[in-house]
């Protein structure tokens, strides 16, 4: 993998990961009510507009990485996301890592981690 | 909450809502993730300018990447109305897999061992967090079946 692919999986997972906690960020906020009073509140925050950003700039990041790079190779490696959201959730939102949800984080990093070695050799 | 309605409905819908239901949004996803492979393909090589996004919007494929997104969305919405969410994010990270193969067909990419294993490995971590959302909202947990068609879906 060229340095160019390495930087475009972490701007990658960088983006997905402010997307998604700037969208639950966007959600879970109390003040914002019910219904179309919600969605005018969230409008009127700059969360959702950061997730939107984020995703619409992850869309185009991930379509560049995949032209560099096998697509079966690129889903694999991708994975990572689902890690990186879940830590971050644990930090910012006080999510609990259960034992479960270690083994699981250890797992999917463990086989990214096989690909990605592989895939560098 | 669950009401009885819910409970009802899941029991009508049964094992095969399930299983359809969980095989599109695979296959949503499967279509989305090979539509943006064709994408990047026929705008290589990728730049950071104007010029590489006109290229990538310049294909029918980034389209058809959006539309499978939309029907991805709802087929999740719909899912999510009665299953648990930890069995419906395992089915929706599956897709790995059905790309990984269509990867295969389609590209003539080499299915090396780092790749079985790496994906074999990720796939049981997935199974893992699945499991671990269904422990985490034991009140938000629909009826059987649908841990059933985790089951299926998997094939364990």
């Amino acid at each position: 993998m060229s340095p160019l692919v390495v930087t475009l999986w972490l701007l990658n997972v960088t983006l997905d990961t402010v997307g998604q906690l700037s969208f639950k960020a966007a959600a879970s906020d109390p003040a914002a009510g019910d219904g179309l009073a919600r969605w005018r509140y969230m409008a009127s925050r700059p969360w959702i507009w950061v997730g939107l950003i984020s995703y619409v700039a992850e869309f185009l990041v991930w379509i560049a990485f995949l032209s560099l790079i096998d697509l079966s190779e690129g889903v694999l490696l991708g994975s990572i996301n689902i890690v990186v959201v879940m830590i971050a959730g644990r930090i910012l939102f006080r999510e609990k890592l259960t034992p479960l949800r270690v083994t699981g984080i250890l797992l999917v990093t463990a086989g990214v981690a096989i690909v990605g070695i592989a895939g560098a050799g | 909450m669950q009401t009885d309605s819910m409970k009802t409905d899941g029991m009508t819908r049964g094992k095969s809502f399930y299983f359809f239901g969980f095989l599109i949004l695979v296959a949503f996803d499967t279509v989305v993730q090979l539509s943006f492979k064709y994408a990047g393909n026929h705008a290589f090589p990728p730049e950071a300018n104007w010029a590489w996004i006109v290229r990538v919007f310049g294909h029918p494929w980034i389209y058809l990447a959006v539309i499978g997104y939309v029907g991805n969305f709802f087929t999740w919405m719909t899912l999510l109305k009665h299953a648990p969410i930890g069995p419906a994010f395992a089915v929706t990270h599956l897709e790995v897999v059905s790309v990984m193969l269509f990867s295969v067909w389609l590209f003539q990419e080499p299915l090396t061992w780092p790749k079985v294993i790496g994906a074999a490995v990720i796939v049981l971590g997935i199974i893992c967090l699945a499991f671990a959302e269904s422990g985490a909202h034991p009140e938000g947990d629909a009826p059987t079946e649908a841990k059933a068609a985790l089951g299926v879906a998997a094939g364990s």
